[in-house]
């Protein structure tokens, strides 16, 4: 690695606001997901140790 | 070497993410996966089956980012992917590589902590088979290709069954062997009416390399021995009248639509009726005789 290739960093006002923009949604969707694998995960465990106590 | 930033340019959507799933086959996945699940005996935890079916669906996902992070160059090449994230530029090789990398690893540990070891293996083997042994070995070296590539789009319905069973038998042997012996017919039905696509993509297709004659011949002896292993678990008394009577009807058209591509002569791609008429009945064919068999449970349950 040597140099920064600064013809591919810089970013135009309308681009830099379409990738926020698209940060944002991947983010709430991973947040979205993050929860519901916090769920899942919670009735898992339920249902594992329900059947090992019966 | 630079440290360059495509990727922040080229930060790929959620929704790009999702296509390098590849929904669509992932829809029969899924089917196939909750028909293995629900045939068979015993019972599994509504929470564990959709936690099995989800890991099963998350494979899948991630064997087709892995299949589209290596075929992003014939991707490009033919009409029907060319929109694909990859090779329409909305996003870089290493994501789709991280992507399917992470999501192999993903499901399979959720299937073997969640469900059972055996078939959190028996995932891990589809998603190696897939993504390696048809994609990266097979794929372009073979026209033998989709017919071992098959193995991989039929082992949901076997890991569908060794989740709530933990064993594997007879039974999801031969649904693996309907799903297996299905593909042939199933692809190069549609190989042979977008066969410039393929060979314009250099990959060995059987209507590109043993020509269009051999193909239909071909095509019509998979039909034959998938309507054996189709009406099998009927013969052997593993079903009831639903499912026997559902096998032998499907199986049937299935075999006369076959026969007809087998005697077709045309060369003309436009003129293939017979072709495109076998391609989107085995469609049909393979989720209506998966149904019959869930329906067949459910009353002799």
């Amino acid at each position: 690695m040597s140099e920064i290739d600064t013809s591919k960093t810089s970013m135009s006002r309308e681009e830099q606001k379409a990738y926020q923009a698209r940060q944002k949604h991947r983010a709430a969707i991973l947040a979205g997901l993050l929860f519901f694998l916090v769920v899942l995960f919670y009735l898992i465990t339920f249902v594992k140790i329900n059947a090992s106590i019966s | 070497m630079t440290i360059a930033s495509t990727s922040t340019h080229n930060l790929a959507s959620a929704l790009d993410l999702f296509a390098l799933t590849k929904p669509r086959v992932m829809s029969l996945v899924i089917f196939t996966a909750i028909c293995g699940l629900l045939a068979a005996p015993g019972s599994i935890h509504p929470v564990i089956g959709f936690t099995a079916i989800l890991a099963i669906s998350l494979g899948a996902g991630a064997s087709a980012a892995l299949n589209q992070w290596y075929e992003h160059d014939i991707d490009a090449v033919m009409k029907r992917t060319a929109k694909r994230p990859l090779p329409a530029g909305r996003m870089d090789r290493e994501t789709a590589l991280h992507f399917g990398i992470g999501l192999s690893v993903f499901s399979v540990l959720l299937m073997g902590v969640a469900v059972n070891w055996l078939s959190a293996v028996v995932l891990a083997f589809a998603i190696f088979f897939y993504a390696v042994v048809y994609t990266i070995w097979l794929k372009r070296n073979t026209p033998q290709n989709i017919v071992i590539g098959g193995a991989a789009g039929a082992f949901p319905p076997l890991i569908g069954w060794a989740a709530v069973t933990g064993d594997i038998t007879l039974m999801p042997i031969l649904l693996f062997a309907i799903i297996f012996f299905w593909t042939p017919p199933h692809f190069w039905a549609l190989a042979l009416f977008v066969n410039s696509d393929y060979s314009k993509a250099g990959v060995p297709m059987m209507p590109v390399v043993a020509g269009r004659q051999s193909t239909r011949k071909q095509i019509f002896g998979y039909s034959l021995i998938l309507a054996i292993c189709a009406i099998a678990p009927f013969v052997l008394g593993m079903t009831g009248a639903v499912y026997g009577v559902s096998a032998i009807v499907l199986s049937l058209v299935f075999c006369l639509l076959s026969l007809r591509v087998g005697l077709s002569k045309t060369e003309d791609p436009a003129a293939m009726k017979a072709e495109k008429q076998l391609f989107s009945f085995s469609i049909l064919y393979l989720f209506t005789l998966f149904g019959a068999l869930i329906i067949d449970r459910m009353l002799i349950a």
